[in-house]
C-alpha cells in the first residue's frame, strides 16, 4: 500500500501546486475585488443612474447564487463556444480551460463574498459614519479610513470560509479537462484499480491544504484583533 | 450661527415646527426639554447630520437654504466650523486615542503628522489624559472615552462644539469628570451648544437656555428666570419632573 501511495502522492501534489493552488489563489483574488466592488455598488443610494447598475449587480449575485457551480463551469467552458456574436466573436467564445475555470470561480466567489462584505459594512454602527462626517471627512474618506477597516475584521471569518470552500470546489474543474488534483487521482485510480485508496489519498491532501488555511485564518484574526478591539463603540 | 424658520419631519411626524434660534460666539447655549422634543434634531441640523426640509441656516456670510438642499461646499464649510460630540462617544475602535484625535487634522485639514501629534498632545494634557495616548478606545472608561471624543472634536478647531447628551451614558462619578472638562472649556470662551438632562449642570454652564417641547421653542433666554420663578406651566412641570420628590 505504501508503495502505491508513495508513487501517487508526488503526482497528486504536483497537480495541486500546478493547478489547484493557482486556480484557487487567482480566482479568490479576482473574486474578492469583484465582491468589494459589487458590495459598494449595492450600498450606494438610489439615485437615477445607479438604479440600473444596482439592478444589474443584484441580478449577477442572484444568478450565481441560484445555479450550481458545476453547471456554471459547463456553460462557460462547453457552452460559450456556441455563442456566436457577429463582429465580436463570429466563431463563438472559446476559452482555455484554466481561464474558463478562473472566470467561473471568480464570478461565483464574487457573488457569495459580496454578500459577506455588504453585511460587514452594514454591521459597522451608523455612529461611526456620523463621527467621521462630523470631523469633516467625505464619504469616500470615511469608507476607506473608518468603515472598511472595521468591516474587514468582521468579514475575515466568513471570507476564510469562502476561501476554504473554493479550495475544495476547484475539484469540479476536473470536469472541464483541467488536470488538477482530483483529475490526477482519477487517472491514477483508473490505472492501478485502487479507487478507495486514491480518492482517500486526494481527500487527505485537500484536508491538509484546508487545515493550513484554517491555521492561517487564526493567525490573521489574532493579528487584526478580530476578537478584541471591536466592542463597545456604539452602546 | 443662526437657524431661521426651520422645519423637519420624519414621515408624518413634524419634529421641528418653524423654529428660529441664534447661537452666539463665545457663549454656551443649552437645549433642554423632554425626550423626543426635537432638541437633538436641532443639534444634528447644525452639523448637517440631519437636513431639515425648509428654513435657512446662517453661518457668517454663508446662507444655506434647506429647500434647495445642501451642496458639498456648504457641507464642508459647516462641518469645519462645528464639531459634534455624541452620547455614545463613537470613537474609532481601530485607532488609538492619538489616532482618533489626529485623524481629522491629517485627513481633512491635511496637517502634517508631526504638527497634528503635537496639537493632540496639548489637547490631551488639557483634559488630563496624556497617559492614555497610546491606549485603544475599548481600554478606556466611559468618562475617559467621552473626553477623548471631546478632544477629537477640539483638534479640528471648530468654532462651535455641539454636544448631544454627552453624559447620559455615564455613571454619576464619571459624568462629573466630563462636566468638569466642559466647564473649563466654557470658561475658556469655547462656543458650545449642549443638549443635556442634567439641570444643575445646565444652570451652571449656560449663558442661554432654550426649552424645546414638541418641536416648538417654548423658552429662549437667560438661565436665571428659566430656573427661578418660572410662570410657564409646561416648564415648571418639566423642571419638577427632573427632581426626585
Amino acid at each position: 500500500m505504501w508503495e502505491i501511495i508513495s508513487k501517487a502522492l508526488p503526482q497528486i501534489l504536483e497537480a495541486g501546486f500546478k493547478y489547484t493552488v493557482p486556480l484557487t489563489l487567482i480566482s479568490f483574488f479576482f473574486g474578492i475585488i469583484l465582491a468589494l466592488f459589487t458590495a459598494l455598488i449595492r450600498l450606494t443610494k438610489n439615485n437615477g443612474f445607479f438604479i440600473v447598475i444596482k439592478l444589474f449587480f443584484r441580478f449577477y449575485v442572484w444568478l450565481f447564487r441560484s445555479t450550481p457551480l458545476l453547471v456554471q463551469l459547463f456553460i462557460v467552458y462547453f457552452g460559450l463556444p456556441y455563442l456566436k456574436i457577429k463582429g465580436i466573436a463570429p466563431d463563438g467564445i472559446k476559452l482555455d480551460a484554466f481561464i474558463a475555470g478562473v472566470i467561473t470561480f471568480s464570478l461565483n466567489t464574487g457573488a457569495y463574498a459580496s454578500e459577506t462584505i455588504r453585511a460587514a459594512i452594514s454591521s459597522v454602527p451608523r455612529g461611526q459614519w456620523e463621527a467621521a462626517f462630523s470631523i469633516g471627512m467625505t464619504r469616500k474618506q470615511t469608507l476607506k479610513r473608518i468603515i472598511l477597516p472595521q468591516a474587514l475584521r468582521v468579514s475575515v471569518p466568513p471570507l476564510a470560509n469562502s476561501f476554504i470552500s473554493l479550495v475544495k470546489d476547484t475539484s469540479l474543474a476536473a470536469s472541464i479537462t483541467i488536470v488538477e488534483m482530483f483529475e490526477v487521482s482519477q487517472q491514477i485510480a483508473a490505472e492501478n484499480y485502487q479507487p478507495l485508496l486514491m480518492y482517500s489519498l486526494v481527500a487527505a491532501v485537500y484536508a491538509v491544504f484546508c487545515t493550513i488555511l484554517s491555521w492561517g485564518q487564526g493567525k490573521l484574526e489574532s493579528r487584526l484583533g478580530v476578537k478584541s478591539n471591536m466592542k463597545g463603540s456604539d452602546n | 450661527m443662526e437657524l431661521e424658520e426651520v422645519s423637519k419631519s420624519y414621515g408624518n411626524h413634524l419634529v421641528l415646527k418653524n423654529i428660529n434660534l441664534d447661537f452666539q460666539r463665545g457663549k454656551v447655549t443649552v437645549l433642554v426639554g423632554p425626550s423626543g422634543s426635537g432638541k437633538s434634531t436641532i443639534l444634528r441640523s447644525l452639523n448637517l447630520l440631519e437636513t431639515p426640509e425648509s428654513g435657512k441656516c446662517l453661518f457668517d456670510d454663508l446662507i444655506i437654504d434647506f429647500t434647495k438642499g445642501v451642496n458639498k461646499k456648504e457641507l464642508a464649510y459647516v462641518r469645519q466650523k462645528t464639531g459634534m460630540v455624541f452620547q455614545s462617544y463613537n470613537l474609532f475602535p481601530h485607532f488609538s486615542v492619538l489616532g482618533n484625535i489626529i485623524e481629522g487634522p491629517t485627513q481633512v485639514l491635511k496637517l502634517d503628522k508631526k504638527t497634528a501629534i503635537e496639537n493632540a498632545k496639548k489637547i490631551l494634557k488639557k483634559i488630563g489624559l496624556e497617559s492614555k495616548i497610546n491606549n485603544y478606545p475599548e481600554e478606556l472608561s466611559g468618562g475617559q472615552a467621552q473626553r477623548v471624543a471631546i478632544a477629537r472634536s477640539l483638534a479640528m478647531n471648530p468654532e462651535y462644539i455641539l454636544l448631544d447628551e454627552p453624559t447620559s451614558a455615564l455613571d454619576p462619578e464619571l459624568e462629573l469628570e466630563v462636566l468638569q472638562v466642559l466647564l473649563q472649556l466654557a470658561r475658556d470662551g469655547q462656543s458650545m451648544v449642549i443638549v443635556t438632562h442634567n439641570m444643575s449642570f445646565a444652570q451652571q454652564v449656560a449663558d442661554k437656555i432654550v426649552f424645546v417641547e414638541d418641536g416648538d421653542i417654548i423658552y429662549d433666554g437667560e438661565p436665571e428666570p428659566f430656573f427661578k420663578n418660572n410662570k410657564n406651566l409646561r416648564i415648571t412641570k418639566f423642571l419638577s419632573s427632573m427632581v426626585l420628590k
